[in-house]
């Protein structure tokens, strides 16, 4: 069994490291924490690390660069300046990347989402402010789509996951939307807790994306973001009816309950597949 | 030559931040607006090209999907313009960050003068006078301590010039000098301290000068090149003399008297003995205790490997100005002590309070911002500061009463956790030795928070810095936290502090103390702008710095890690043992102070505390017969403002981030109930975790601060124990916010009593805690929690708040799933109550909707419940119990519905079961807010298990859970008091507040 490594970015006010790092682990993977100015500069600050020695990239969540002049948007310029060869051919590999919240919104504004055609440099859709005008936690019902090439969400089909975010709104223009559609780019969709679509509404849809948008990943299913947060899923504890749970699994006698959080899987698919294919 | 790009949303996108001030300025102002779009100003203020300013437009500043912008005026068929924008010297971080994006995209470096600044503009559409749009823009957009704005009319508007280019710099025209101060006289020293704001006090001032006067004190200034005191030493010594630093207050001798019984007494320091007494006893024999009483916060073993860090501080000044900009700074600010405490610790848990007037007051008074709008700020405020710390907020309170309109409270609280070993160094344990280097570490030094009070009334120039009013920037704090932790756990960190009150000057003063002195050479400290006088320096309060000493040879690996964050460090000075505080610019000397100054006997404070006990005050129990509508009674009782759901609040803060949440803020089917506490687990991968949970009972101070006090303290335990605390691992902080003490026959004549009130409130915090064993791991007091308040007639009214204690409680726990939450599980499963009820209605909630007070406040009785406490934490480590709720303010009717809420399911509930119904009406037994008492729900299987544990204890089998959504309560006879339907009682529950987002 070979070793897959996986990069989980941090520096200038990312935030949800750890527990990528830790969800990743679990995986199976070897995973690193690795600063963006160590990217950048490999050796400067002691340790040089080289993107070509990863497999798996994750932009994880938080507030890079504050979020100032739209979520995501600094971070894209500075990574697409300093870094945009390297994550090319990280591409071009044929290895994985995973964009979540603040992550995925870095990837749509670096325009590796939803890479029509390979074009990894356009913005063509946007995560913009959530129809409340508020930032809100809630957990979600997500539907995966099984025809979608993504290979996080391989045999999954629903799963319930935290949103945090204030500019998670999915949009695009019509066509592009279709387009993704067509093309089961659409990964992931905002649902009601019998899986029925949330037609836009609140609460099940927590933003108001269009079409209940949650993740899409490109044509070659190895880039995939979504702004539902799998690694705060990494416990059975996480779930906010785990008491609940419990205590109806101990009424029927079942002392035995399951220590991981469900959001692993995703992180497992991507450490299975990387395992299979280098 | 500067320019300015404006960006806005494309007209086909919705505008989420125009339709919320659109739908504010309905609810607030009752103002209909047709349509309000926003448009965002980034000035630059830098030489470019037009080629590089059109690469920064459309390669960083403009989304092709969502966005237009242009570098010439955007704004059109508006029927009139707000723009907004921050005064010289506010922290603008959204302009700092478009400054180092350009810079990094292009590839240049900005000169000193050269900036971006952020303001927007807002396209007012609708049929509205100039002074509805003037309302909107002063009272729901601006505020004129931090912001400046303009309002355009249509036809006043030029297209071509737009706003013109408004360049918010900072030019201060100023040398930088050192004064020097008579001592003439106390007379004399008293009057400039007077003019200069310096605030030295009184009794200290003769000792100040006594010590400046002594022969060698003098030969030794002589020598450093200086004779009369300097403005930079009194106005250290006025730092580190001031309450905040020094605690004067709980420090003060006070003689107390109860006015009925006759009886004085001396009491000689409460916070050495209620506080640190009873702490250092406790610690003896609870060996999880690990540092307390000396540390920016307090550290608790959480297990083998790791210690946890807890402290709680109050924002409330800065906060009752600028909400948003105080609550920011608090939450920040307080995340800076578990980072500066030991050699640092990471940040995992941050917890608020907020004590506001009425949301909806229509009174006559006139603060100055409305409760409504100073919530919504300090919400925001809390939001922000945390989320983009990624520090989770799974826990908080709020609470209405007008006497908060004087001043409002903001309670902040942090948690934090370190490896109990870093290199083989215990973590908690820190020192500064001669040769160790002093870094600064973070922000930038300006003008913020100098003198902060007096300053907030003083007149504005066009280039003057609102320096007073901070805005907490949790960017730049969140990269430092980053960085800090890495340089300590390569071992590089002596000691670490932070930059709080007093800036450097109680930093380096504290922690030059271990070494016994230190020298600083102020034009070394990096400032935001030129011309700050060397005290400013010195004791500016300019937020995200933290103080780190270091070897010398650890220097270069700690830079190249600061570098690598981001971040600005600066080696400042040095510590030595020459028992003298040294301060320099451009190497000359503009301050020597012994070390030992500020450890010579200052006058203690002293106070008067007179104690009118209630019944001598008139307090007596109401006269009310019982309701004949107890339906109607609850379901009121559930909308009151202090007993409603204000899940909105908790709905803005990421509970979620790092991964640990087992407890969340709201528990239940539907996720919508309040939880006793939160639970995380901040070691992943490990299964202990973390219980924390905060009270405040401030109406029973209207009877007596002792039993306040007692009851805050046991309610918190109880909701620590609900979920599964470990009763032999209470961790406590205590939060006073009291009204002035100091008596004044016209300013504050009940200045006495007050002080009574503090003492009482103090006994109660020893007595209890010894009872429970709670260790005090922090704490901090703020005091003058009053304000004077315009009203109809031109007159000032003063408004004090109640006396108020926010009392924290953590417990460390060893396996999270065995955690239990408070909604009802399951149909069939048994309802038991814990605890007696007793005739204690006075201050309860009841009691206050019928207008009275009452005098029968709750008492609490530590040994009768105490084993209770021991019992219940047994059970439910044995897995017995399936849901447990602390009963708290409104009693027993509340607290069963909100059960039964919570499970979405019914109950049925026979009130003569109640332990201590027997002598009490209906209406007590519902309504009674007696302490001590649980709820909780067993399944029918574990029933014997359960009930054995309890053998011989006040513990009633009630009722059961039922199917059907029913909520029945039941008197002798199987008469029915109460029969409603629980969604009925939740829709009460959420009426008041179920709207907001």
């Amino acid at each position: 069994m070979r070793r897959v490594n996986a990069l989980v970015l941090t520096g200038y006010g990312l935030n949800c490291d750890y527990e990528t790092d830790f969800s990743l682990k679990l995986a199976g993977a070897e995973s690193h924490r690795i600063h963006i100015n160590e990217l950048i500069a490999p050796g400067r600050y002691g340790a040089s690390p080289k993107l070509d020695d990863y497999h798996i990239l994750v932009f994880g969540g938080g507030f890079s660069w504050a979020d100032d002049h739209g979520a995501g948007v600094l971070m894209a310029s500075k990574l697409k300046h300093h870094l945009g060869a390297p994550i090319e051919r990280f591409i071009e590999d044929g290895k994985l990347i995973l964009g979540i919240c603040n992550g995925f919104q870095a990837l749509v504004n670096l325009g590796l989402l939803p890479g029509f055609d390979k074009k990894y440099d356009e913005r063509r859709v946007a995560l913009t402010h959530n129809d409340s005008g508020n930032f809100i936690d809630t957990w979600v019902h997500l539907k995966f789509n099984p025809k979608s090439p993504c290979v996080f969400t391989k045999g999954l089909y629903d799963m319930e996951l935290p949103v945090r975010h204030g500019e998670g709104k999915f949009y695009g223009a019509a066509e592009d939307i279709e387009r993704l559609f067509a093309n089961n780019l659409v990964v992931a969709q905002y649902a009601d807790e019998n899986g029925h679509e949330a037609k836009g509404q609140w609460p099940h849809n927590p933003n108001g994306s269009l079409e209940d948008i949650a993740g899409i990943c490109d044509p070659s299913g190895r880039i995939f973001g979504l702004m539902p947060h799998p690694e705060a899923f990494n416990h059975f504890t996480n779930h906010p009816d785990w008491t609940r749970k419990k205590d109806s699994l101990l009424r029927r006698g079942i002392e035995t309950i399951p220590e991981d959080g469900e959001g692993i899987k995703v992180f497992r698919n991507a450490v299975e597949f990387i395992r299979n294919s280098f | 030559m500067a320019s300015r790009l404006e960006i806005r949303l494309k007209k086909e996108i919705t505008d989420a931040e125009g339709a919320g001030l659109r739908r504010k300025a309905r609810e607030y102002l009752g103002l209909e607006v047709k349509d309000i779009r926003v448009i965002r100003v980034l000035t630059i203020d830098a030489d470019l090209h037009t080629d590089q300013l059109e690469q920064i437009r459309t390669n960083i500043f403009t989304n092709p999907v969502t966005e237009e912008s242009s570098y010439t005026p955007l704004p059109e068929d508006f029927d009139r313009l707000i723009w907004i924008g921050f005064r010289p010297g506010v922290r603008d971080t959204a302009g700092s960050t478009a400054a180092e994006a350009i810079q990094d995209f292009l590839g240049i470096t900005f000169t000193a003068d050269q900036a971006v600044y952020t303001s927007k503009l807002y396209e007012i559409r609708g049929n509205l006078t100039e002074r509805q749009v003037h309302k909107i823009a002063s009272e729901l957009l601006a505020n004129e301590l931090i912001q400046q704005w303009k309002i355009y009319s249509r036809d006043e508007w030029r297209p071509q010039q737009g706003i013109g280019i408004l360049v918010p710099r900072v030019l201060l025209d100023h040398e930088p000098r050192v004064s020097t101060i008579s001592i003439e006289s106390d007379q004399e020293l008293r009057r400039i301290s007077l003019e200069r704001n310096l605030a030295l006090q009184d009794r200290d001032i003769p000792i100040i000068r006594q010590y400046f006067l002594r022969e060698d004190v003098k030969a030794d200034r002589k020598r450093a090149g200086l004779d009369l005191p300097t403005d930079v030493e009194l106005e250290y010594i006025s730092q580190a003399r001031s309450d905040h630093c020094n605690h004067n207050t709980f420090r003060g001798l006070f003689r107390y008297h109860d006015l009925a019984t006759g009886h004085r007494e001396i009491v000689d320091n409460l916070f050495k003995s209620c506080i640190e007494a009873p702490t250092l006893k406790i610690k003896e024999e609870k060996d999880w205790v690990i540092s307390v009483l000396w540390d920016n916060a307090g550290v608790g073993r959480f297990d083998d490997n790791y210690y946890y860090v807890i402290t709680g501080e109050t924002h409330n000044s800065p906060s009752n100005m600028e909400a948003y900009g105080g609550a920011i700074t608090g939450i920040v600010g307080i995340y800076r002590d578990p980072l500066g405490t030991g050699k640092g610790a990471k940040l995992i848990l941050g917890m608020y309070g907020y004590c506001v007037g009425p949301r909806d007051y229509r009174g006559e008074l006139m603060p100055h911002l409305h409760p409504r709008r100073l919530l919504d700020g300090v919400i925001e405020g809390v939001r922000d500061g945390g989320n983009k710390s990624g520090i989770p907020t799974p826990f908080g309170l709020l609470l209405f009463d007008e006497g908060f309109m004087g001043k409002c409270l903001v309670f902040v609280t942090a948690l934090g956790i370190m490896p109990a070993e870093i290199r083989g160094e215990q973590s908690h344990e820190k020192t500064t030795s001669p040769g160790d280097l002093i870094i600064m570490s973070g922000g930038r030094v300006g003008k913020d928070g100098i003198h902060g009070v007096t300053a907030a009334s003083e007149t504005y120039g066009e280039h003057t810095p609102a320096g007073h009013v901070q805005i907490g920037d949790p960017y730049t704090q969140k990269k430092m936290h980053d960085f800090l932790l890495e340089v300590r756990d390569e071992g590089l960190i002596s000691f670490i502090t932070d930059n709080g009150g007093g800036g450097l000057s109680s930093s380096i003063g504290e922690s030059a103390r271990f070494s016994n002195g230190c020298r600083v050479e102020l034009d070394k400290v990096p400032l935001k702008y030129q011309g700050l006088d060397q005290w400013e320096i010195w004791v500016s309060e300019s937020q995200e710095r933290m103080t780190i000493a270091l070897k010398p040879e650890h220097a270069n690996r700690f830079m190249e890690l600061s570098a690598k964050h981001s971040v600005e460090s600066t080696i400042i000075g040095e510590y030595n043992d020459t028992g003298y505080l040294q301060l320099q610019y451009n190497n000359k000397t503009c301050a020597y102070v012994r070390m030992d100054l500020l450890r010579s006997d200052f006058p203690q404070w002293e106070f008067d505390a007179e104690w009118t006990p209630p019944e001598i005050r008139g307090l007596t129990e109401p006269v009310i017969d019982g309701p004949g509508n107890h339906n109607l009674l609850l379901k009121a009782i559930l909308s009151r403002p202090n007993i409603c759901g204000r899940n909105w609040v908790a709905r803005q803060y990421d509970h979620e981030v790092q991964g640990g949440s087992v407890i969340k803020p709201l528990v239940g089917k539907k996720r919508d109930i309040p939880s006793d506490a939160a639970v995380v687990r901040p070691i992943l991968g490990s299964k202990s975790g973390i219980a924390v949970t905060q009270a405040l009972n401030p109406f029973y101070s209207q009877i007596d601060t002792y039993q306040m006090t007692a009851a805050t303290i046991d309610e918190a335990v109880r909701k620590a124990l609900a979920v599964g605390g470990d009763p032999d691992h209470l961790g406590g902080v205590d939060n006073f916010c009291w009204p002035t003490i100091e008596y004044h026959p016209t300013k504050n004549p009940d200045g006495k009593y007050k002080a009574a009130q503090l003492v009482r409130a103090n006994w109660a915090l020893r007595d209890y805690c010894l009872a429970y064993g709670i260790p005090l791991l922090s704490g901090k007091d703020s005091m003058y929690v009053d304000g004077n308040l315009k009203g109809p007639y031109g007159e000032r009214r003063k408004v004090s708040g109640l006396p108020t204690l926010l009392f924290t409680v953590c417990s460390a726990i060893k396996d999270v799933s065995m955690c239990v939450t408070m909604d009802a599980k399951s149909p069939g499963d048994l309802v038991y109550i814990l605890g007696d009820t007793n005739n204690e209605l006075g201050g309860s909630e009841f009691y206050q909707m019928m207008g009275s007070v009452g005098i029968n406040v709750p008492k609490v009785d530590a040994k009768g419940f105490w084993p209770h406490y021991l019992a219940l934490a047994r059970n439910i480590q044995e897995g017995l119990v399936s849901s447990c709720h602390a009963v708290s303010r409104g009693g027993l009717a509340v607290h069963l519905a909100l059960v039964a809420m919570a499970g979405e399911l019914g109950m049925q509930i026979h009130l003569p079961l109640v332990p201590g119904a027997s002598e009490l009406s209906v209406t007590q037994t519902l309504y009674s807010e007696s302490c001590g008492r649980f709820i909780i729900t067993v399944t029918p299987e574990k029933k014997e298990r359960f009930e054995k544990g309890f053998s011989g204890m006040k513990i009633g089998k009630v009722g059961i859970v039922t199917e059907s959504p029913r909520f029945s309560i039941m008197d002798r006879g199987d008469v029915a008091v109460i029969e409603e339907d629980v969604q009925a009682l939740k829709e009460a529950w959420k009426r008041p507040f179920g709207e907001l987002i």
